[in-house]
């Protein structure tokens, strides 16, 4: 007869047996399927900028998991309960708590090996499509920390609620949690007050929110507070419900009818004296911390870059620029750069200036380079123009001509993709707008006078192939224009197309400046 | 001595009879057995969350946002529903008699519609994008999509397709995508839509209703 000798020690084993034999891994298929749809093809969608593939961590990945992972908390914690045992498995060895401790580790190691698995997924992905950049770390380990509070929170309340309808009803609370959060972040409709506290706090602590702009992270460093603060929050509620989870036995039994409530019951079953003074240290530092996390995030604000800092614990490095490298190519006579994150785009930006830039070429004001800088400055969005000498083109990533986010959007309609950097080049030349606030350099000018370059704007457009219509064609004009001033620029538009190329070159050389300061109207052009 | 004495059937006890018919007190009985009176519960839970949701404005009133919350509530409600489907019985209750397949068609069926009607109770007066159209098709498709899932993983992990399908639902949404079978993005009319909606809710409760839920010795619950 020979002796077995078991090769692991207790809790490693007993932790071997529920990696084996949880649920986890017969759903990872569904969780794959849905993790594809939801994550992947909206990652996809996204410019391959680092911190913009990596938003959606916590915008989408973390609200499949938290469908999954808090259901299946709930599960797991339920099992002592689902299959009447807890009383069978009163009389083991080890507390209660270290039983507990192990299924939740075996669900938990299973969620989070998904969820390290889906960031590498997009992670690679954006390795082999980014042409700058390296993969951010704070918003993995913010899903991270949200993946295993949801997943605590649901194991709780599958040990001291173990009715079958607790998975799906954690599930769809942990989800609406969730979205509360996207509504409040968003600022549209404010949360009037949950708990008694501001919706605004509870919104910067929600993981969920919109994209962040194309350029976030490109020329200025995230600054990482916020994610200090969630990870922070999100930490505490996960160790106060852990350490609640030492006091379960007692808990169940004082809620039971039989104790009527009776704290000597409580006391009774609630595990060693040790075991529980620990587990009330964890659930006071737990909600300290949670309480800490909290009142930090109220202290944030705006920083000048659109992110949020928290005085506490901002550091100034990280509001100082990234240096900038561009990568160049020349049109016409335009020199056209981008930074080197958007690289893939400079050729589709390059060919969508070229054909406007012919037409203004020597013209006097005419840029000699089209540039792209930074989308936020002093906490504004910047706006497209022209300004310096000789005069440089600006535009970002997040806004061109009278267009927002159009490095977001994949250029599945070249046209609606070139119109707006043909238009924010043709505007800030003819009507001599800056760049930042995206207003005239000058002096106001009078409406008959944004008529008069609203046509010659639609004019040089037509003649470099793109219908106004593609952006609507009255950007410059203040509000819908009427059906008269409608047909009135129509007609200068077409007087001015009918014109030869040369001779258009030669009236706007002449009227350029009287153009810009407003005093040509549309029945002065020709 | 003879034996006439016993073979009659043995009288029940004075005072332990019921006057509630046998198939009143089975379907009763079949219901207890699912937890019925829980899921009501639970539905009337999901239903309260929805009007607070609603009430204070913790979700968009238009747009292609507006239907996450109402959905996430909805596929909830439909997921309990699904979950009414395990029996603590298992395999042993099949051998019991002919009324299994009707009581369990009767009770997913009726649960579909009190959830719809518990939804639709608790939204009275407040604006709920789509209406009571598009509730009840969101209640009856992902129920169906609920029964279906409980022939493969057992009544009480029903609940994982429903919110599968929830989640994948939520990026049509803001996809915009058309095709029928992602009926939550489809307007309250969209007839694909119903069509597919209703399909899935047939077909789950004909195989339920025939073939019952999954059932393995662990899930003793």
């Amino acid at each position: 007869m020979t002796t077995v000798s078991l090769p692991l020690a207790g809790p490693a084993r007993a932790l071997r047996l529920e990696l084996k034999r949880s649920a986890v891994p017969f759903l990872l298929p569904l969780l794959a399927a849905v993790f594809y749809y939801n994550t992947v093809r909206t990652a996809d969608g996204f410019p391959a900028v680092w911190t913009l593939r990596a938003s959606v961590i916590g915008d989408h990945m973390l609200f499949e998991f938290s469908a999954f992972a808090g259901g299946l908390g709930a599960w797991a914690g339920s099992r002592e309960g689902r299959r009447k045992t807890a009383d069978l498995v009163t009389t083991t060895a080890r507390a209660a708590w270290a039983r507990l401790s192990i299924a939740l580790a075996g669900t938990l190691a299973w969620l989070l090996l998904a969820f390290g698995s889906g960031v590498a997924v997009l992670y690679v992905k954006t390795a082999l499509q980014a042409t700058w950049g390296g993969p951010p770390v704070w918003p993995v380990l913010v899903g991270a920390a949200g993946v295993t509070v949801v997943t605590v929170i649901g194991f709780t309340c599958g040990v001291l609620f173990p009715g079958r309808f607790t998975a799906p009803l954690v599930a769809v609370v942990t989800l609406f949690l969730y979205q509360v959060g996207f509504h409040a972040v968003l600022g549209i409709d404010p949360v009037p007050g949950i708990h008694g506290l501001g919706s605004g706090t509870y919104g910067l602590l929600s993981p969920a929110g919109p994209p962040p702009n194309p350029d976030a992270g490109v020329y200025y460093r995230i600054a990482p507070d916020l994610s200090v603060v969630r990870v922070m929050f999100l930490a505490g509620i996960a160790v106060a419900l852990f350490g609640m989870l030492g006091l379960a036995p007692g808990v169940r039994r004082l809620a039971s009818p039989r104790s009527r409530g009776s704290v000597r019951a409580f006391l009774a079953h609630g595990g060693s004296w040790p075991l529980r003074g620990a587990a009330l240290v964890l659930i006071a530092g737990g909600l300290a911390a949670a309480v800490t996390a909290f009142s930090l995030a109220g202290t944030a604000r705006l920083d000048p870059v659109g992110g949020w800092e928290i005085p506490a614990l901002h550091a100034a490095a990280s509001d100082r620029p990234l240096p900038v490298a561009e990568d160049c190519t020349s049109v016409a006579t335009l020199r056209v750069c981008v930074d080197q994150a958007f690289s893939d785009d400079l050729s589709d930006v390059a060919d969508a200036l070229k054909p406007v830039a012919g037409e203004i070429a020597g013209l006097p004001g005419a840029p000699a380079k089209a540039a792209e800088v930074a989308s936020m400055d002093g906490g504004q969005q910047v706006m497209s123009g022209t300004a310096g000498n000789p005069p440089v083109f600006e535009f970002t990533a997040e806004h061109v001509g009278p267009i927002f986010g159009d490095f977001n959007a994949p250029a599945d309609d070249p046209a609606q993709w070139r119109a707006p950097f043909q238009t924010g080049l043709l505007d800030a030349f003819v009507a001599g707008l800056a760049p930042g606030s995206g207003q005239h350099a000058g002096p106001a000018v009078p409406p008959a006078g944004l008529a008069a370059q609203q046509a010659v704007v639609n004019a040089l457009l037509t003649a470099a192939g793109t219908a106004p219509s593609e952006i609507g064609g009255n950007e410059l004009l203040p509000g819908q224009p009427s059906a008269a001033t409608w047909a009135a620029i129509g007609a200068a538009t077409r007087r001015f197309l009918a014109l030869p190329a040369s001779a258009r070159r030669a009236w706007l050389a002449t009227h350029l400046t009287a153009l810009r300061a407003g005093t040509i109207t549309l029945a002065q052009v020709p | 001595m003879t034996a006439a004495g016993v073979l009659g059937p043995p009288t029940a006890p004075a005072g332990t009879t019921s006057r509630t018919p046998p198939g009143a007190r089975l379907a009763w009985l079949h219901l207890r057995t699912r937890r019925v009176p829980a899921a009501i519960i639970a539905i009337a839970a999901c239903a309260g969350l929805l009007r607070a949701a609603l009430y204070w404005h913790w979700t968009f009133a238009a747009g292609p946002y507006a239907q996450q919350v109402p959905m996430i509530i909805e596929a909830g409600a439909a997921a309990v529903v699904a979950m009414t489907a395990h029996s603590p019985f298992g395999e042993a209750e099949r051998a019991t008699g002919r009324c299994l397949p009707y009581l369990r068609l009767g009770t997913a069926a009726g649960m579909c519609a009190l959830a719809i009607g518990l939804l639709q109770l608790g939204v009275i007066g407040e604006g709920l994008n789509g209406g009571l159209p598009v509730l009840a098709r969101n209640v009856i498709g992902i129920t169906g999509l609920g029964l279906l899932c409980s022939l493969i993983t057992g009544g009480l992990l029903a609940w994982t397709l429903p919110m599968g399908y929830m989640v994948f639902a939520q990026y049509a949404l803001l996809e915009a995508w058309t095709s029928p079978w992602a009926w939550p993005v489809r307007p309250p009319a969209d007839r694909g839509a119903w069509i597919c909606a209703c399909l899935s809710l047939a077909v789950g409760l004909l195989l339920f209703a025939v073939r019952g839920p999954r059932t393995e010795l662990s899930d003793n619950g």
